[in-house]
């Protein structure tokens, strides 16, 4: 049970006010740090898009020790609750990507962060994911051949058709999205279409 | 006794149902032995791994209802990868080889498929319960086994699962003559729900009690719903986000007024507030509100409907509640039993919503206080000396201040004189967790005081191997003991082996135990299963040639008659 190197206590990282006695027990105590170095994190459960971390970016998961706050299974809170209240946390971040997305017949809406999808096919993939339904998908890129169309409300509360502006301008610009049956879409009010594919 | 016939003796036995009650019963004589072995009808198993279901079926060929709980308690903080264990297969198919009538099966912390449900679903004509708690592995696909097949169902109980949705009609599969449904509990399913079959089998069900609906049923779909069960006692509602529909708010509040049963709310997932208006009605009869997953209602709407709730007896909240709030709990809820607050943030950042505070005004408002989890962000030993001086009532007593090592905030001194007052007062505590900065002198006190402690659970805390040595020796009841992060290693964990016996299981991760001090414990101790839990190598250990000195990442022992386990995956080694 020794500690190598006890000439590191100085610069042995701890928690607590400074000015506190520096004895031997503090030093067999893992450092906080340390024991985020040694932890894998690789079975650590996460949030649907990402852990938010308590600055302002949405970031993707990694396993590097520098997220400070990421302990694994730590606060103990269990992962069921872990995922429901996630996703509240990050409701209130809506201008951070979050976008509400409601499709027709499905009573309750869901929100996804358009930050964690790299182009329209993984928005795409994404949208069937949320919903569980495989067509979303060719929707967006198949635009004649299928039954939903998907649309967005863009910054001037216009509604677009999702997929004709390059990928950049759609997140910045997006509001909400809508997954809506193509036989209701015609009458709707959607602004035409920019360019033709 | 024994001047009595047998089915005299069976008969006042029924009267006793606690197991551990039955378990004494069953010491005193052969003759008792016997005809508890016979009568006995609930089966509590607390570790699937510590009997098999032949030996169960030989002790108890007759029993009704089995409990089983798997996993060990740290699987819910993802410390426990997947696939370590826990299935029931093996169980349900023994059960249906032999003879016995099962009516009931509670399962926490398990592993169950779709395939299990289904054999399950067929193999016992009278089943009626199945309670289903933190388990994974089965889909929609098994629960429609459950609903097609089970002709007298009365509960299906999901709480907290991990269900894969495969948006099919299992709700659909409940046949038109199935009319005996008492508990429907789906709230943990993601997906879509057919809100017609719903309905119709709530229609149906006059002796429905308690109905907790999943995210997709809509403020209209749940009015229509409680205009068919105005008996209903429990309520979990879903998901009303947005919900700007005032006429279904109105139906809604006209047919819960009729909800005169109506105890226990829970849900509210991402609701928006002024649907909790319509609850109004039944507000002063709620015993049990579950707003813990509702982070849309705070502020002042909550503070409304609290100081309406005068008989609430358990109160599950989100740290949102602040302080303020807490001090409304107190001065309203005179019957308040169990306070569980949670927290908002789980990162530990921004607003401190609830501090020693709001516990201390709970405490002094609250007579009847027995059982409280306390998630929060700062602490001070005068604060736990007053809530000790309160509550002397305290059965379990968890709380978890957010930042580990964190000291009293005023003093800077660790928690240990806290905490020491909390087990000193509280003769009857059965449950502990502590938190924040603890040198060994809290486990002093714990060993000392704590004398009726049955389960204790650690994380980053203590000096030596001391402060477990005082735990092991001092709590003769323990049954449960989970450490994490903390500097306890062999010293302590071979000290006695043969308290291991007397407990179910011991957890450690990441603490000072090594690979040879284990070997010693497995040696000394055959009739225990000593699991080293190694994901990341895979059971490599022994075949690098490990060195004894080598500490171990998770350690997690249990005591078995069965000996080692077939099922364990390549990443658990058993000595």
């Amino acid at each position: 049970m020794e500690k190598d190197g006890l000439e590191l206590e100085i610069t042995e990282l701890r928690l607590g006010l400074p000015g506190r006695d520096v004895t031997e027990k503090i030093m067999k105590k893992r450092g906080f740090t340390e024991m985020i170095m040694t932890s894998s994190g690789s079975n650590s459960e996460q949030c649907e898009n990402g852990v938010v971390s308590s600055g302002v970016d949405v970031e993707k998961v990694n396993d590097s020790p520098a997220a400070k706050t990421q302990v694994v299974g730590w606060p103990p809170v269990c992962s069921y609750r872990r995922k429901n209240s996630c996703k509240e946390m990050l409701s209130t971040k809506v201008g951070l990507g979050y976008v509400k997305v409601s499709m027709d017949g499905v009573p309750y809406l869901r929100k996804m962060d358009l930050g964690s999808s790299q182009g329209y096919d993984d928005l795409a993939f994404a949208l069937d994911k949320l919903f569980g339904f495989h067509g979303i998908g060719v929707a967006l890129k198949d635009g004649d051949n299928c039954e939903y169309v998907t649309i967005y409300e863009d910054k001037d509360g216009d509604w677009m058709l999702a997929g004709d502006v390059p990928w950049g301008m759609f997140t910045e610009s997006c509001k909400r999205l809508r997954i809506m049956k193509r036989s209701d879409a015609t009458g709707f009010g959607l602004q035409p279409r920019g360019v033709d594919e | 006794m024994n001047y009595f016939p047998d089915e005299v003796i069976e008969h006042v036995f029924n009267f006793v149902t606690s197991h551990k009650d039955r378990n004494s019963i069953s010491l005193v004589c052969k003759s008792w032995f016997k005809i508890e072995r016979y009568s006995r009808q609930n089966v509590f198993i607390g570790n699937c791994y510590s009997i098999s279901p032949e030996r169960l079926l030989g002790r108890f060929p007759c029993f009704k209802s089995l409990t089983l709980k798997g996993k060990p308690h740290f699987a819910d903080f993802n410390l426990v990868p997947h696939g370590w264990g826990g299935f029931v297969q093996p169980w349900i198919e023994a059960l249906a080889r032999s003879r016995v009538g099962l009516e009931e099966l509670r399962l926490k912390r398990m592993v169950v498929t779709d395939e299990s449900l289904e054999l399950l679903s067929r193999s016992f004509v009278n089943f009626k319960s199945l309670v289903l708690v933190s388990c994974e592995g089965f889909s929609t696909d098994g629960l429609a086994s459950i609903a097609s097949n089970c002709r007298y169902l009365q509960d299906l109980d999901l709480q907290e699962n991990e269900i894969d949705d495969h948006r099919g009609q299992w709700l659909s599969c409940f046949p038109e003559t199935s009319t005996t449904l008492v508990t429907l509990n789906f709230a943990c399913l993601e997906g879509e729900t057919n809100l017609v079959a719903l309905e119709r089998l709530v229609a149906r069900s006059p002796n429905l009690r308690s109905l907790k609906l999943n995210r997709a049923v809509p403020l209209d779909a749940l009015a229509r719903l409680m205009v068919c069960a105005p008996q209903i006692v429990e309520l979990g509602v879903g998901s009303y986000e947005d919900e700007q529909d005032s006429e279904s708010c109105l139906k809604l509040q006209a047919a819960i007024k009729k909800c005169t049963s109506l105890r226990s709310l829970s849900g509210f997932l991402e609701a928006a507030p002024h649907c909790l208006s319509a609850f109004n009605p039944v507000c002063h009869n709620l015993t049990s509100l579950n707003l813990s997953y509702a982070a849309e209602i705070h502020g002042s709407h909550l503070i409304w409907l609290i100081e309406h709730c005068k008989k609430l007896q358990r109160l599950w909240i989100l740290d949102s509640i602040g302080d303020k709030g807490l001090e409304v709990v107190a001065s309203t809820c005179k019957e308040l039993q169990e306070l569980r607050v949670f927290p908002t943030d789980l990162h530990g950042g921004g607003n401190t919503a609830v501090t020693e505070d709001g516990l201390v005004a709970i405490s002094a408002g609250c007579p009847k206080l027995h059982s409280i989890l306390y998630f929060c962000q700062q602490m001070t030993n005068a604060a736990l000396i007053t809530v000790a001086k309160n509550c002397p009532n305290f059965i379990r007593f968890r709380l978890c201040i957010l930042e580990p090592h964190k000291p009293d905030h005023v003093t800077s001194q660790p928690l240990d004189e806290g905490f020491g007052a909390i087990v000193q007062a509280c003769k009857n505590l059965k449950r502990l967790s502590v938190s924040g900065l603890l040198t060994d002198q809290v486990f002093l006190y714990i060993g000392m005081f704590a004398t009726r402690l049955e389960m204790l659970s650690i994380a980053f805390a203590g000096d030596t191997d001391k402060g477990m040595l005082y735990v092991l020796n001092g709590c003769k009841k323990m049954r449960k003991l989970e450490i994490r992060d903390s500097p306890f290693g062999d010293t302590a964990l071979l000290a006695d082996v043969n308290k291991y016996g007397a407990m179910r299981s011991l957890w450690m991760s990441s603490c000072e135990v090594t690979l040879g001090g284990c070997k010693r414990l497995a040696q000394k101790a055959p009739w225990l299963n000593v699991e080293i839990i190694n994901e990341n190598d895979n059971n490599r250990m022994e075949e690098n040639g490990y060195e004894g000195r080598q500490k171990v990442d998770k350690l997690y022992l249990y005591r078995t008659v069965v000996g080692t386990r077939v099922d364990a995956p390549p990443f658990v080694w058993i000595l």
